[in-house]
């Protein structure tokens, strides 16, 4: 697989604790590629790393498999990002905002109202943006990333401070930029369904360690379901039923049955049933993304 | 590079800069304009002596003063909302990121340098003077102050990066700029106190043997040699600030 961006036991310290830790990023073409852990876990430092606006202690990056610090403005070129909180002048119009960076990027005066366009800025293109509200700040810090129509995009929890209908706009362009300008999109966030509904590949880092990376389905794949049973003697049950080979774990009052096909779960009723066992109740529980999530980022904490 | 000029020059033509320039050449005019011609020594001439008067105050206080107030205001909106980050992440490298920013920061100093002789023309015709313009003294006094503050703006360039706060860089000028007017009659202090040189180097004195009114030697030493420090020592810095 084509990677643009990998890198290779990436590690940050800020004095003795380590911010990002031996970790191994690799995002493929065309992907949106979701950035997810909770807060403080390292994400913005590694994106900072990325962008060279700070230097690794260890470790490399590779972009558009060049290494960063050797290539480093060339690599910029097709690079556009949105750091953290957005970046502005407020005694600039949203436009001359743009202005200034245009004229570094060389690229054409059209190109200012295209992306005003595109985050739906236009009409107040010509205000002042230190009266902006904060989603509108953060609309014009995606339209100067999409400035230099980059390869790489590369957005820090780009949905903070939009509103609900804000935030669907952005999602929407955001999943139309690979297939329609063939960009790479990374993408951080500390909300998960924020990360399911546009990523297709996902990185979990948690403490600084990526602790999950693959594509979104094998991270649906993990939150697998499970029946719980209720019976009236759930511990004669579990011996019965664990007796006849069936893998069965008691939990509070009542027993799990794990990843069990709907044949097989027909075939354990009809058992207990034909046992005499009073069932009570048979419920699925789904663990949620979220759970998963949550559940891995604890274990991290557990170790 | 040049575009990075040409962004930078945006940035700043849109902030309110011009009033602060207009400041050290207006308080020049104004000194100028109250200076009463007939108390100074007969056989001095009438351009000098007011020259001198003005330099008194302008180049003693308000120059290093608003070389200060220049540097902090052309990094005051990287610091405000994310401009540094945003700054570098675009494909510049920081050596000329800085290198910019001084460049303009002395072109702006300049600016308020020409302004300020165009205050003493503007006195000199208002009063008319019947002396003769002593070209010569002028142009080593204009264009020597604004060789002085190489150094300082240098300096206070890389405070000003240093600090996010403009603020806090504007009261650490303040506390260096007020002692100049006792450390400037140091003879062992006031040549190296980059605060007090572009005063040493405006002052009017009667020896114009030298290209400016301080000897050569003291000149590619002192200037020279501090110009080349503070801005390797800013240039290093900003290399490796964290934004």
């Amino acid at each position: 697989m084509e990677y643009v961006v990998e890198t290779k036991k990436l590690t940050k310290k800020f004095g003795i604790e380590y911010a990002v830790a031996d970790l191994d990023l690799k995002i493929p073409k065309g992907e949106i590629y979701g950035f997810l852990g909770p807060n403080g876990a390292g994400k913005t430092t590694t994106i900072r790393l990325l962008l060279g606006l700070m230097r690794q202690n260890t470790g490399t990056i590779k972009i558009f498999n060049k290494d960063l610090n050797s290539t480093r403005l060339e690599i910029l070129k097709k690079v556009g990002s949105l750091v953290e909180n957005p970046s502005y002048y407020g005694h600039l119009t949203a436009r001359e905002n743009l202005e200034t960076l245009r004229k570094i990027h060389g690229a054409p005066k059209q190109r200012i109202d295209d992306v005003l366009d595109i985050v739906r800025l236009s009409d107040v293109g010509n205000k002042k943006v230190k009266g902006f509200s904060l989603g509108m700040k953060q609309r014009l810090g995606i339209a100067a990333s999409l400035l230099n129509n980059p390869e790489l995009l590369i957005l820090d929890e780009p949905t903070n401070g939009l509103d609900p209908s804000g935030i669907i706009e952005i999602r929407n362009l955001i999943k139309r930029l690979p297939s329609e300008y063939g960009m790479t999109v990374l993408i951080s966030s500390h909300l998960l369904s924020e990360i399911d509904q546009i990523a297709t590949s996902v990185g979990v880092i948690s403490k600084g360690k990526m602790i999950f990376q693959d594509s979104i389905e094998e991270m649906r794949m993990l939150s697998q379901q499970k029946i719980s049973l209720k019976l009236d003697d759930n511990e004669k049950a579990w011996r019965f039923l664990s007796s006849k080979g069936v893998k069965v774990e008691p939990e509070n009052d009542c027993l799990a049955l794990v990843e069990q096909s709907d044949q097989e779960i027909a075939h354990v009723i009809r058992m207990l049933v034909e046992n005499n066992f009073s069932i009570y109740r048979v419920e699925e529980e789904k663990r949620s993304l979220e759970d998963t999530f949550l559940q891995m980022t604890m274990e991290e904490k557990a170790v | 590079m040049v575009s990075l000029l040409r962004s930078e020059w945006y940035k700043l033509r849109k902030s309110k800069i011009v009033y602060i320039l207009l400041v050290g050449p207006v308080v020049g005019l104004i000194i100028g304009i109250f200076t009463n011609i007939d108390m100074l020594p007969l056989e001095m001439n009438q351009w000098v002596g007011t020259l001198m008067m003005m330099n008194l105050t302008y180049a003693l206080l308000f120059l290093p003063l608003i070389t200060g107030v220049l540097a902090g205001m052309i990094c005051k909106y990287e610091h405000d909302a994310g401009g540094w980050k945003q700054l570098l992440a675009l494909p510049v490298t920081r050596g000329k990121v800085f290198v910019a920013k001084y460049f303009l920061l002395m072109l702006l100093i300049l600016a308020i340098q020409v302004f300020y002789l165009v205050s003493l023309l503007g006195i000199g015709f208002a009063k008319g003077f019947t002396d003769t313009f002593p070209i010569e003294v002028v142009w080593k006094s204009i264009l020597g102050g604004w060789v002085a503050t190489l150094p300082l703006a240098s300096l206070q360039l890389w405070m000003s990066m240093m600090f996010k706060s403009f603020a806090a860089s504007f009261s650490v000028n303040v506390i260096f700029t007020l002692p100049t007017i006792v450390i400037v009659n140091s003879e062992r202090f006031g040549p190296y106190y980059p605060w007090a040189q572009p005063f040493s180097m405006m002052y009017l004195s009667g020896d114009t043997n030298d290209i400016f009114f301080v000897p050569w030697d003291h000149l590619l030493t002192v200037v020279g040699g501090s110009f080349i420090a503070f801005f390797v020592a800013g240039f290093i810095y900003f290399q490796r600030k964290a934004v």
